[in-house]
């Protein structure tokens, strides 16, 4: 019991720091990325090759799986700067279908369909950290300093900036906002920090294959923000938790047999999107629009 | 000979692609409204007729009852998701994650009922025969085309000479005119959701009796369309048909050089070079900044 | 010749096939209000469009303190000191008043503002100065989606204030005021000119026209048709005729 505890909070923990990345997209830049999960793979992929090849260092993985990731944003901010709203989303899940593909067919760096595989124990300046207290912990310091990050950027002039172009970006060209530099910054930083979700996610499960990586997941995640809240710090992880313990706790429901669970799951995040969105447009833990 | 069987088959696709493309496009080009569940109206449509022949109906029952299903949830759509969300905000992202979590739970409903697995409809219609050398055919790429080329001429005298029809046209860029002229503007948005959605219905019966249904279908309708609709330039139903087509035929030619892993990545690699290059797509109006 | 703050010389556009703007020369004069006048759809909003770089003119040429500014963006233009409001107001709905403000004096695009402590006390004395003017200080900590309509407009107003521009662009900043804020409305731009702010306004009602504008440039179907004093404009009957709708033949 304690160990499936423990699994699910470090699993909670990657997630935390995956959704907080996504919400600097979606919540405060209004940049509407439904290929996060690409990233999340360039970090995971990255970190395991780093891990199998050279050292199982987490620290080093992290930071390699946030440059790179972070570097290939580039292929998400040049479109996001021609065209914005429909057409951005529309691009954003052409860049998510080429990944999957890439992910699967670049055998020699990605492992294929069969994935990465004996990714070896974590270690932190040569000291073990494989024991799963000892990761969790680290995983949650990790989710802290995004966090805290997250925080003092968005408070900061940084943050006025990305949610200014958000509300009204002509508004924001308008009192001497550079938007596409601003808006180039802000994705590669939630990309950045994609990527470290994703070598810490590599460490955590010992394998990674493309399955993580897809449209389903990109989904999952957006998801986890959306319910959550967007634009606030609490939103996307209160998200994480609702959607990762779903499963569980439908697996404690006697009248859904086990191979349904996931389409079940499935079918209440779904709805529960789009109830939301009619009824709570700015999410649980978001504050209610208080129009006048 | 493999290239020309493979236009054949990619233009068979594209005739499925351009009609269920041109009805996200009417849609959107009519009610401004990102309809991204229209992937869904496929999915159920197709269900709706794989129930029917499963229950031994004839096919034209089948037809019918795919089309009632369609048409149904593209106007429930409307009414019950869209219209209720642009009344209090109505943001272009709201619209977007309600919609797409529509897709969800029909993609999942469909999973809880039918099984993860494919279904196909037999039909004598696919039998492929020799037309040439080296080049086979089935009857139902002649039904295919017709159907689409049929449809197409249908809409376009639709929107051309009809009063209702030249109102959808004018629905996004002027309302006020509308109420000149006594059209409601709320008809005819009903009107486009309606039509747009039975569009797909030809696609999602043909998909049914040849390469078959499964519930991550309206997943795949849903960026077809989306692609298609970009690549065509947003809002025109003609660059939408053309575009489906051109998917269609990209996807398959692509195997002919490469793996077909690589298929489905193709039409994406066309959707992401016409938005940094050309956003504007094949027939629309500028869109950059 | 001294520099003039903005003129615009044989400025064109075409939307389509449609000409929103023609041959369309405007100075304006260092610390004075200038006034846009004309009918709907007389390219007015087309012209400072054009001006901050927002759309691309078919030909012609803006000068801004005599440079310039053809093919730059709409943010540089902006860091001239060039600032303007909008019709539909465009304000950060998300954001309070405060950070709407502060919003828009702070030029770094990069993750923080350049100069320490000292720079950010004078932006905050800056926005402090901004509200007060506009008298929207008791409401600083209000989202700026939630204000009511006449509040809305000040914040607009304050935005543009905080800047410390020169040259403001204004687009009917007036439109559904109660009379009282009106009156707040006249006086603030009064002080504005005032302390040598260059002032472009767009505006329908004659009333506050007359009262703030020493010029008016009469323009209509995209073209200038006449400029000079109010008095001289505002008594010419057919200017006026057009003004209120009756089209020339």
């Amino acid at each position: 019991m304690i160990a499936y505890l423990l699994n699910l909070a470090t699993l909670a923990t990657v997630f935390g720091i995956l959704a907080a990345s996504l919400n600097l997209l979606i919540g405060y830049a209004g940049i509407f990325s439904i290929a996060h999960a690409v990233f999340f793979g360039i970090g995971a992929y990255t970190g395991a090759q780093l891990a199998i090849l050279f050292i199982p260092d987490v620290l080093l993985a992290c930071l390699a799986g946030g440059v790179l990731a972070g570097a290939l944003s580039l292929c998400l901010a040049l479109p996001a700067l021609r065209v914005r709203g429909e057409y951005f989303v529309a691009a954003s899940l052409g860049l998510q279908m080429m990944a999957v593909t890439l992910f699967s067919e670049a055998h020699s760096l990605t492992g294929g369909h069969g994935g990465l595989v004996g990714i070896p124990m974590p270690t932190l300046f040569g000291i073990d950290i494989s024991e799963p207290a000892t990761f969790l912990v680290f995983c949650l310091l990790v989710l802290g300093g995004v966090l805290l990050a997250i925080r003092m950027l968005m408070r900061g002039s940084f943050g006025r900036a990305l949610m200014a172009i958000r509300d009204s970006e002509s508004a924001a060209e308008a009192f001497g906002k550079d938007v596409p530099r601003l808006k180039t910054l802000a994705v590669g930083l939630g990309c950045t920090l994609a990527g470290v979700a994703g070598a810490l996610f590599a460490f955590y499960m010992a394998f990674v294959n493309v399955e993580s990586f897809t449209l389903e997941q990109s989904i999952l995640v957006m998801a986890m923000v959306i319910i959550g809240g967007t634009a606030t710090l609490a939103g996307p992880l209160v998200g994480v938790l609702l959607l990762l313990l779903l499963p569980a706790a439908l697996s404690f429901l006697p009248f859904i047999p086990p191979t349904q669970i996931g389409a079940v799951q499935q079918l209440i995040y779904g709805g529960a999107m789009t109830l939301l969105m009619i009824f709570r447009p700015a999410g649980l833990a978001g504050q209610s629009t208080g129009r006048r | 000979m493999l290239f020309l069987q493979l236009l054949f088959n990619g233009i068979q696709t594209g005739a499925i692609y351009a009609l269920t493309a041109a009805g996200f496009a009417l849609i959107f080009g009519a009610t401004r409204i990102f309809h991204v569940a229209h992937g869904a109206s496929f999915a159920l449509a197709g269900y709706a007729f794989l129930m029917c022949s499963q229950a031994g109906l004839p096919w034209p029952v089948g037809c019918l009852a795919a089309l009632a299903v369609a048409v149904a949830f593209g106007l429930g759509m409307d009414a019950f998701i869209y219209r209720p969300i642009q009344r209090h905000e109505g943001s272009f992202f709201t619209v977007f994650v309600a919609a797409f979590g529509m897709t969800i739970v029909v993609q999942s409903l469909i999973e809880i009922g039918f099984g993860r697995g494919f279904a196909v409809v037999p039909s004598a219609l696919t039998m492929a025969k020799e037309v040439m050398p080296g080049l086979y055919l089935a009857n139902i790429f002649w039904v295919a085309v017709g159907v689409a080329v049929v449809l197409f001429a249908i809409v376009g005298l639709f929107l051309e000479r009809t009063r209702a029809g030249i109102g959808l046209r004018a629905l996004s860029e002027n309302p006020e005119l509308l109420r000149a002229y006594g059209l409601s503007s709320r008809k005819l948005s009903a009107l486009a959701f309606g039509l747009g959605s039975a569009l797909t219905v030809p696609g999602a019966v043909l998909t049914a009796v040849t390469s078959g249904l499964q519930p991550a279908i309206s997943a795949q309708v849903m960026l077809i369309s989306l692609a298609s609709a970009v690549v065509g330039g947003i809002g025109s139903l003609r660059g939408a048909a053309l575009a489906g087509l051109l998917l269609g035929v990209v996807e398959n030619l692509v195997i002919s050089v490469l793996d077909t892993q690589w298929s489905s990545a193709a039409g994406f690699v066309v959707l992401f070079i016409f938005i940094l290059f050309k956003p504007s797509g094949l027939f629309g109006q500028a869109v950059t900044r | 010749m001294t520099d003039l703050p903005l003129s615009v010389r044989g400025l064109n556009k075409k939307f389509g096939g449609l000409t929103a703007v023609q041959d369309v020369d405007l100075d304006l004069q260092a610390g004075i209000c200038t006034a846009l006048v004309g009918p709907n759809g007389a390219g007015k909003t087309t012209i400072f469009n054009l001006i901050t770089g927002n759309i691309p003119p078919d030909a012609g040429e803006v000068l801004v303190n005599g440079k310039p500014v053809r093919g730059m963006v709409p943010h540089r233009i902006a860091r001239m000191g060039v600032a303007r409001s909008f019709q539909d107001l465009r304000l950060f709905g998300r954001m309070s008043v405060r950070d709407n403000v502060l919003a828009a004096i702070e030029h770094s695009a990069w993750l923080w503002q350049p100069g320490g402590g000292a720079a950010r006390r004078a932006r905050e004395a800056a926005v402090d100065a901004a509200l007060d003017r506009t008298g929207l200080t008791a409401l600083a900590d209000a989202r700026a989606a939630d204000l009511a309509y006449a509040e809305r407009k000040f914040l607009s107003m304050a935005r543009i204030l905080a800047t410390g521009g020169r040259i403001w662009l204004l687009d009917e900043p007036a439109s559904g005021l109660d009379p009282h804020s009106r009156a707040r409305f006249v006086s603030l731009v009064r002080s504005a000119v005032a302390d040598g702010v260059t002032i472009c306004l767009i505006e329908h009602n004659l009333d506050i026209v007359t009262e703030l504008a020493t010029r008016i440039a009469f323009l209509d179907r995209g073209a200038k048709l006449a400029e000079g004093e109010p008095q001289a404009i505002l008594r010419d009957p057919e200017l006026i005729g057009i003004y209120f709708g009756e089209r020339r033949t």
